[in-house]
């Protein structure tokens, strides 16, 4: 199986020794926190344009997706990363690629219901986070009203650890952290809440969560302590 | 009205890209003398290449009257790679939920004085409602813009004020630029709409866009091949053209988006 999915440029994490991360399992667990059918990540290398890819579909699926050689075609991988919003799949033309991908996927119990989320990289990197739902149309259109800032948040932090995974793209990719960063997780370190460092900053609440935002992301993570914890092993900022 | 033109549905609007890269010609080589590089009367960059999201304002003839500049500060964008001279030295901000705002301009010399609709005031207030809500609707949070201090009093007093600034204020050409952040929040959209006193959706679906007068003529122009029209897409299309009050044509215009799945799936079919 894997053989299957290396010849078609296809790579599927689980399959390689090198995948430390649980990608599996962090998109196994996105689908039942959201009630979602499906979750697919797909990324695509700058440098040899293979697609790496991990998703929750069954492996019949996945198998017959490779053979049949879809990575090449499908639109929610190569039409919908080239939007800079989340596509819902009714927005893709219904091509012949679209209708190929498509009718075989409902053969195997696949909804074309979804959305896409495109994430690029500052590399050339881009990839993408698929959620699909066999649900109500109305149920679909407030679950993405709902959660798309969440999925965006999401969907980059998949795309940065599966690409940080790979070592070239590791030497380019040192955390680089501007001093108001710096300084507002320095803060947090020392146990200040986002008030307080506005007030000490004499800047908006506002300004603190975006900054903070932005800090979680370059340093890989989820939450503002990960980060801080990051920050400190990197010897970026102080313990507090 | 706005239009959403991204790289999957770019193109079906080949004349409103080519008439908003104009615009911009005029706007940020012409007034505001600004070092950008003009093609045949066209400003485009590198960053139009990749594949950009355009929030832009049309007027009731369907001709470009505004139009901004969309990438996600994810990857490539303007303040990490070109602008980095706002930022002091400092990297750039990099979220999942900010986008970056860039090459945001209002035709001054087709618009009007005053505040009605057609007039500069309203076309400027009307951009920022889309792009706000644009973001809004996408899961974005917040946006950082690139914009010259003009600009920056026009945010202002268009109850649209930055709730703070990143960098410093650099010289650009004949004026200075600088970078603002804007939350993308309900209360931001509710203020600007206030402010200008615009209600309802400001969006146009393509097909509301492709029957503007002006869009469809230069489209006909274009499609070299044309598909044949539908009965009813053909039925909609009078209709549009012989509203005489901007009310019929808005009526005629709703008929079509409404029907928009019967006139689609019949040309699909003939295609």
């Amino acid at each position: 199986m894997s053989d299957a999915f290396d010849r078609g440029g296809l790579i599927d994490l689980a399959e390689l020794p090198d995948a430390s991360a649980d990608f599996d399992g962090f998109l196994f667990d996105l689908r039942d926190r959201f009630g979602l059918d499906h979750v697919a990540y797909a990324g695509m290398n700058p440098i040899n344009r293979s697609v790496v890819g991990h998703v929750t579909y069954p492996d019949e699926w996945k198998l017959h997706y490779a053979q049949r050689g879809f990575q090449r075609i499908d639109p929610t991988l190569h039409r919908a990363r080239r939007s800079i919003a989340p596509v819902d799949w009714t927005r893709l033309e219904r091509d012949k690629d679209y209708l190929a991908v498509f009718n075989e996927a409902r053969d195997f119990g696949i909804s074309d219901q979804g959305v896409t989320i495109p994430v690029r990289g500052p590399y050339g990197d881009v990839g993408g986070l698929s959620l699909t739902s066999s649900g109500p149309r109305t149920d679909w259109t407030a679950l993405c009203r709902q959660n798309l800032h969440l999925w965006q948040a999401l969907a980059v932090h998949v795309h940065d650890l599966v690409i940080s995974s790979d070592s070239f793209s590791n030497l380019l990719r040192g955390p680089s952290l501007s001093s108001r960063e710096r300084e507002i997780l320095q803060w947090t370190a020392e146990g200040k809440s986002q008030q307080d460092i506005a007030d000490i900053l004499v800047i908006s609440h506002r300004t603190v969560e975006v900054h903070l935002r932005s800090a979680r992301h370059k340093l890989y993570a989820l939450t503002t302590a990960q980060a801080v914890g990051r920050a400190i092993s990197m010897s970026l900022i102080y313990p507090g | 009205m706005i239009l959403i033109v991204d790289a999957l549905n770019k193109d079906k609007f080949h004349s409103v890209l080519d008439d908003m890269f104009r615009l911009r010609a005029r706007v940020f080589a012409g007034r505001l003398g600004w070092d950008v590089t003009i093609t045949d009367g066209r400003e485009e960059d590198q960053f139009d290449a990749l594949d950009p999201g355009y929030v832009i304002g049309l007027d009731e003839e369907g001709n470009v009257v505004a139009c901004a500049r969309a990438l996600q500060t994810t990857g490539p964008h303007m303040l990490s790679d070109v602008f980095h001279s706002i930022l002091d030295g400092e990297p750039p901000l990099r979220s999942a939920t900010l986008w970056e705002s860039t090459r945001f301009c209002v035709d001054t010399e087709r618009l009007g004085r005053g505040r009605m609709r057609g007039s500069v005031s309203h076309a400027t207030s009307e951009l920022m409602l889309g792009a706000v809500e644009y973001a809004m609707r996408s899961g974005i949070s917040d946006v950082i813009t690139v914009i010259d201090p003009v600009m920056d009093r026009v945010l202002k007093r268009s109850g649209n004020a930055p709730y703070d600034y990143v960098g410093k204020t650099v010289s650009m050409g004949k004026v200075a630029a600088l970078a603002a952040l804007l939350d993308c929040t309900e209360e931001r959209a509710a203020s600007i709409r206030a402010h200008a006193g615009i209600e309802g959706d400001v969006f146009l679906t393509d097909e509301e866009a492709l029957a503007l007068p002006v869009i469809a003529a230069a489209e006909a122009r274009t499609t070299t091949a044309g598909l044949r029209k539908s009965p009813l897409e053909a039925y909609c299309d009078e209709q549009i053209a012989a509203a005489t009050t901007a009310k019929e044509r808005v009526d005629a215009l709703r008929l079509k988006a409404a029907l928009a799945d019967r006139v689609r799936s019949h040309s699909d079919i003939s295609a």
